[in-house]
């Protein structure tokens, strides 16, 4: 650089130096000192006219100042007057851009001292280097004031002449004076009457007032150390963006890493919502479906279906009715099922069977073609009898028996022998008495009909009335011994008997009461009359033993016929005689004290109104039930006076009570009652009436658990674990051998210690069975002792996600499976922590900003204008919410 | 399930492809790549290159390029062709030639590649990171001299990433602020580290004392869990996609199974014929694992051990799930417990684990013991979270 050139600068910066504190200072980065004097050149070509530009170029370049520059320069300025180790300018000077580049020969530090922005210093040292001439003119050029204001340093000038070189070594006067720095004052004076000398001493003063020094550049280790610190903060701060997510994702019960398919429709519902008729007949369904007569109702109301409908009210009511009724005799009917099935005694079960058999053999007679088969069988076996001769004493034990002599037999075989020649006689005999009652049944019936006058003698009634009376004392007397056998002897039938009885006897008694005043009344009235009493091989009786039966029976059937001989209904009569007579076993299961009264009281008049009842109660037709009580109760009226009938009334019901649950199981129409109510008393209405009543659940449980006795039970398992826990002590017992080598010694017995060793430990049992916590608890078993196979069914310890004793147990209750939860929500229940389809790319998380008001925008914004606006808005206040979201292939 | 055999030297590395599910590639010891098809367990295909070892292997996210490195200080590139077409029989003798070699100074550890990007990172002497289209790493970062072992990105956030080296370290970097971020210097080296897939924040380092330890990035002061039950050094770790767990290969010649927060395995592999596993990998859907051993073999695992395979159908699977739900309800039984997390060992490892015990009790009976005789206070107790750390570096 030659030196003109320089001088042209320092002018520059001279002339730069007022704007460039007009305008704002700015900092640039050091330029390579290569660019630095391209920069420079530059400066001085446009030195004249655009002194802005360069300016700016100037701020721009300059940016600080560095600590070694002034040295560096102060070196090779041997010439200088001025010291510039001693001036300090003030820092914002360096933001003055003089574009001097003052070390010529020392191109390296030259970048260095490019930063020196000490400008006038600098520029005065190029002056004084050179000439003093130009010094001056130098100073005249910055201040602006006349060379003789320099006039000093110039006399000094001209007196100094060193030899040796200016350095920091030998330091020249000036600098050792301390005189002829230059401050900013020197230098601002001359410009004090220019434009804007006011700002700019302004400026100056902020700046003084601010003046920080400039920090050395920390070393490279801890200027990484800090910027590492700050990335780590940086980085922590991002990464903390997913603790939401990560949190969800922890605590989600199930995650589901899944293939997101889509249906498109969801329900079935929302695939029939986009349904449209097409074809004729769907269209014709649609039209009926969505017919708006219809739809309305439909909404309105349900009963104007009804009215579409075309069913009349009555009909959907008398259905409803009839519904009812058939839902209550299931209901009785199951109720009757499931008390008999509870019954688990071997016992009863063998008795039913049995009981079973004989009803069947019952209703086979009652039904021909049951009964045709029924006469085949017994057919059969008569052939067979006949064929073998089984029971004729045939085999060779009865021949043994005949040839000894029956003399010389005991009773057991006697009686063994009697009974095989009796059953064979049975079985040969029976076959002709069949044969017998299929020819003679239209006889029988005249025969009947010729009873019909002798029964309506007031004699008879008498007669009646007495035996009655005597069969009821009877009755009362031997109703004790009855129900030993079979079903009846089951205990909850014992019960059950016993109430009856006790009611039954109170009725009874008052029955015979009044049969004693009826009969006086009749004796008063009637003389002796006698009734026949006809003795009548009556149709199907076989044993001699059921006589007396059959007499009361054909009695009672000349009584119904009396009044209405309609052959029919006495053909039924006879029937369920029959019936009656054939199987007292199967009475005796439907109404076990019915049956039993039947047969006490069988010979009797009261008794055969009765049986009337019983039997016609089971006739498949329920009418006739009352009928044959209406003629009963009727024919008595007609024979007797007032006081007869209501005696004959009050024994009907005597009767009827009894029958009460058989009626229950039978279905008894109202209507037929109904009728009778006007010609019988209230009493039998009453009595029908009654029997629509359920017996009650407290009845039923007792009736159905009648044969378990839970308390007995837990008694029994009480004492049991009483007994293991505390064993009884054995008692103690000599061994054989021990102790009894002596005479002495046998007599001593047992040694003492023992017999106090067993008192002691029963004394211990007693006392620790006294401390027992359940000790006064008489329906609670409280075990203390541990149970090692339980234990294997606990957790030790608190298990470590539960906190609390309660919340595990409750855990540990919630059952698991389908026994216990529905399928609907079973799934959900069982559900594992991750759900993953094999052969799916799980991806790794993503992050999504999502915008957690887009939602409530959406809800109170109308427009989509407004929508996007709010938006906008919350994108400028960052507010953002994070979503996980998995993708999918 | 099976073994796959075909490198003729010991496994270092493998990789599989994010996009697709049967791929798994392998490198060896004798510098050979395989590419292998985990359907038929066959190898697909061979990329011969390396003159060394294959230190690292890795595949970028669409699958199609392969970046592999090695001791011989070259980083190669592959283009893996579309599998459709390439499931021929005798496609074993294919072999292709890498799309780039790039050559560095030093030779290099492991190779990683970023999640859905397209920058990998290599480990030696510095980490490296390299961008498919350059020649030249476009970044790299060095703090300290020592050798970078391993390196990993963060699959869920791709500018992280943390590598481990033989001074005992585990670094992370950010590649956003170009430093390293931080170092947390253990007192045993650390051989591998793995990102949770679904937990940004957290990694788990497979360390040289046996025991892996799971960290929270942003406190690393102390870690979350520390996994134990390995009795020789863990050389490989792996995280399930699920982010539930991890599986990890050791020089004890196990694979075992730990839950991503339990303390110890839920299950442990082995056969007589593994040796040392260098190398282990969870298979993209979370259902397979896949180990690469010293004996040249790669083995396929089920995940889950008792699953049962093939197709399911609705009513199987709630039995299963009825099945497992009551398992999971009555675990803390001791029963159930203890056939539960029974398993059967080779003796060796029983014993080496017997040992392991024997020398902990008298390690934390000396500690107690010396507790008891010097003054209340003065010997801190430290947990087994923090015992391991000897210090965080900023």
């Amino acid at each position: 650089m030659g030196k003109s050139f320089l001088s042209k600068k320092t002018s520059l910066g001279g002339s730069k130096y007022e704007k460039k504190n007009s305008k704002d200072e700015k900092k640039g980065p050091r330029l390579p000192s290569a660019l630095q004097r391209e920069v420079d050149s530059l400066n001085t070509r446009y030195s004249d006219n655009s002194d802005e530009e360069e300016e700016l170029h100037d701020t721009d370049i300059y940016e600080y100042n560095e600590a070694q520059a002034e040295e560096e320069s102060r070196k090779n300025r041997r010439y200088d007057p001025v010291d510039n180790l001693e001036y300090k300018l003030p820092d914002e000077f360096e933001d003055e851009n003089l574009s001097s580049d003052d070390d010529d020969n020392n191109v390296d530090h030259a970048s260095e001292s490019k930063s020196n922005m000490n400008t006038s210093d600098e520029s005065e040292d190029d002056v004084e280097e050179d000439s003093v001439g130009r010094h001056a003119r130098m100073l005249q050029n910055i201040t602006g004031m006349p060379a003789e204001v320099f006039d000093g340093k110039k006399q000094k000038f001209g007196v100094v002449s060193e030899t040796y070189p200016e350095s920091e070594y030998n330091p020249s006067r000036d600098t050792l004076d301390g005189d002829g720095r230059i401050t900013i004052q020197d230098l601002l004076v001359p410009l004090q009457k220019k434009r804007g000398y006011s700002e700019l001493n302004k400026r100056i003063q902020k700046v003084e007032r601010k003046s920080v020094p400039v920090q050395t550049p920390i070393s490279k280790v801890l200027q990484e150390n800090v910027d590492r610190k700050v990335a780590y903060e940086h980085t922590k701060k991002d990464i903390t963006k997913w603790e939401l997510p990560v949190k969800r994702h922890r605590e989600a019960t199930t995650i589901f890493f899944e293939k997101d398919t889509n249906v498109g429709f969801s329900t079935v519902g929302a695939i029939a919502s986009g349904f449209t008729p097409r074809t004729n007949f769907e269209k014709k369904m649609d039209s009926l479906i969505n017919d708006a007569k219809v739809v309305e109702a439909y909404r309105e109301d349900g009963a104007r279906l009804l009215e579409l409908n075309k069913i009349s009210v009555e009909d959907v009511i008398d259905h409803k009715n009839s519904l009812a009724k058939m839902r209550s005799l299931l209901f009785r009917h199951e109720m009757k099922a499931k008390r008999i099935k509870k019954i688990k005694s071997k016992t009863y079960h063998r008795l039913l069977k049995k009981d079973k058999l004989k009803a069947s053999h019952t209703e086979m007679q009652t039904d021909p073609e049951a009964a045709k088969e029924e006469a085949m069988k017994q057919e059969f076996k008569r052939a067979e009898e006949r064929l073998t001769l089984k029971h004729k004493n045939n085999s060779n034990w009865a021949k043994r028996v005949k040839k000894r002599g029956l003399e010389a037999q005991d009773e057991g075989t006697r009686v063994a022998i009697s009974e095989q020649l009796n059953q064979h006689a049975d079985l040969t005999r029976k076959m002709y008495s069949m044969k017998e009652s299929s020819s003679s049944d239209e006889t029988s019936d005249e025969d009947d009909e010729d009873e019909l006058s002798p029964d309506a003698n007031p004699d008879g009634v008498s007669k009646l009335l007495t035996k009655a009376k005597e069969k009821t004392q009877k009755l009362l007397e031997t109703e004790d011994e009855m129900g030993t056998s079979g079903v009846l002897s089951l205990p909850f039938m014992v019960r059950e008997m016993k109430k009856r009885k006790e009611m039954a006897y109170a009725e009874a008694k008052l029955a015979i009461e009044d049969y004693e005043s009826s009969l006086k009344q009749l004796e008063d009235t009637n003389g002796a009359a006698t009734s026949e009493i006809r003795t009548s091989s009556g149709r199907r009786v076989f044993g001699a033993a059921r006589k007396q039966p059959e007499e009361s029976v054909n009695r009672t059937k000349s009584g119904n016929i009396d009044r209405d001989s309609d052959s029919d209904y006495e053909y039924k009569a006879n029937d369920n005689l029959d019936v009656d007579r054939a199987g007292n076993g199967a009475l005796q299961k439907k109404v076990p004290l019915d049956a039993n009264m039947l047969r006490g009281e069988s010979d009797s008049g009261s008794k055969s109104v009765y049986t009337s009842f019983d039997d016609t109660v089971r006739d498949p037709d329920p009418k006739t039930t009352y009928e044959v009580a209406i003629f009963a109760s009727n024919s008595w009226k007609k024979v007797g006076n007032k006081n007869v009938s209501n005696g004959i009334d009050k024994k009907s019901v005597v009767v009827v009570e009894p029958i009460r649950p058989q009626q229950d199981l039978k279905e008894v129409d109202k209507d037929d009652t109904e009728s009778e109510e006007e010609m019988v008393d209230g009493f039998l209405s009453s009595g029908t009436k009654a029997d629509y009543e359920l017996p009650s659940q407290e009845d039923l449980i007792r009736r159905a658990f009648a044969g378990d006795d839970v308390e007995e039970e837990f008694e029994k398992d009480k004492l049991e674990v009483l007994n293991e826990e505390n064993p009884e002590p054995e008692k103690p017992l000599l061994l054989p051998g021990w102790g009894q080598w002596t005479h002495i010694q046998k007599k001593k017995g047992t040694p003492s210690w023992l017999l106090e060793e067993h008192e002691s430990a029963k004394r211990k049992r007693e006392e620790s069975l006294k401390k027992r916590k359940d000790a006064h608890l008489k329906h609670v078993i409280i075990s203390e002792k541990i149970n090692k196979k339980v234990e294997k069914l606990h957790a030790k310890s608190l298990p470590y996600p539960y906190t609390s004793q309660e919340a595990f147990n409750m855990s540990m209750r919630v059952p698991i499976g389908p026994e216990f939860h529905p399928a609907a929500s079973l799934r959900a229940l069982n559900c594992p922590e991750v759900v993953k389809t094999p052969g799916h790319i799980i991806k790794p998380i993503s992050f999504e900003e999502v915008n957690p008001h887009e939602k409530e925008d959406e809800q109170k914004m109308k427009g989509p204008n407004q929508k996007i606006k709010n938006k906008k808005s919350n994108n400028v206040k960052g507010a953002k919410k994070t979503k996980i979201k998995h993708k999918s292939n | 399930m099976d073994a796959m055999d075909g490198h003729m030297d010991s496994i270092s590395c493998m990789t599989k492809n994010p996009n697709h599910l049967k791929d798994i590639f392998s490198g060896a010891m004798d510098g050979e790549i395989r590419h292998w098809d985990l359907a038929s367990r066959k190898t697909v295909r061979q990329f011969h290159g390396h003159q060394g070892a294959v230190k690292g292997l890795t595949t970028s996210t669409d699958g199609q390029i392969l970046v592999s490195c090695g001791t011989d200080c070259t980083v190669r590139l592959w283009s893996v062709p579309v599998a459709g077409g390439m499931e021929l029989d005798d496609s074993i003798d294919h072999s292709s030639e890498p799309l780039a070699v790039y050559v560095g100074k030093n030779a290099f550890w492991a190779v990683d590649h970023q999640w859905d990007g397209e920058h990998f990172a290599t480990a030696g002497a510095q980490v490296d990171i390299w961008d498919h289209n350059r020649s030249e790493p476009i970044n790299s970062f060095e703090w300290g001299k020592d050798t970078v072992m391993s390196v990993r990105f963060n699959p869920g956030e791709p500018n992280l990433l943390a590598t481990s080296s033989s001074d005992r370290s585990i670094t992370l970097y950010d590649l956003r602020l170009s430093t390293p971020v931080r170092k947390l210097i253990m007192k045993t080296k650390t051989n591998s580290i793995c990102w949770n897939p679904m937990e940004p924040m957290n990694f788990t380092a497979a360390n040289e004392d046996c025991n892996c330890y799971s960290y929270d990035a942003r406190k690393l002061n102390e870690a979350k869990c520390v996994h134990k039950d390995h009795v020789s050094a863990v050389m490989d770790i792996d995280f399930s996609p699920t982010g539930k767990e991890f599986v990890t290969g050791s020089y004890d010649r196990t694979v075992r199974i730990f839950r991503y927060n339990g303390g110890h395995s839920r299950e442990i592999y082995h056969t007589k014929r593994m040796q040392r596993v260098f190398s282990v990998k969870f298979t993209c859907d979370g259902s397979y694992v896949v180990s690469g051993s010293d004996d040249t073999n790669l083995r396929l695992w089920k995940a889950k051990a008792s699953e049962q395979m093939g197709v399911i159908l609705e009513r199987e699977r709630r039995n299963h799930e009825l099945r497992e739900a009551l398992k999971k309800k009555f675990r803390h039984l001791p029963d159930i417990r203890r056939i539960d997390s029974h398993r059967h060992l080779p003796k060796p490892i029983y014993k080496a684990a017997k040992l392991r015990q024997v020398m902990l009790e008298a390690e934390r009976r000396k500690d107690k013991n010396r507790r008891a005789h010097s003054a209340p206070g003065s010997m801190p107790v430290e947990p087994m979270r923090k015992k391991r750390i000897l210090k965080e570096v900023e």
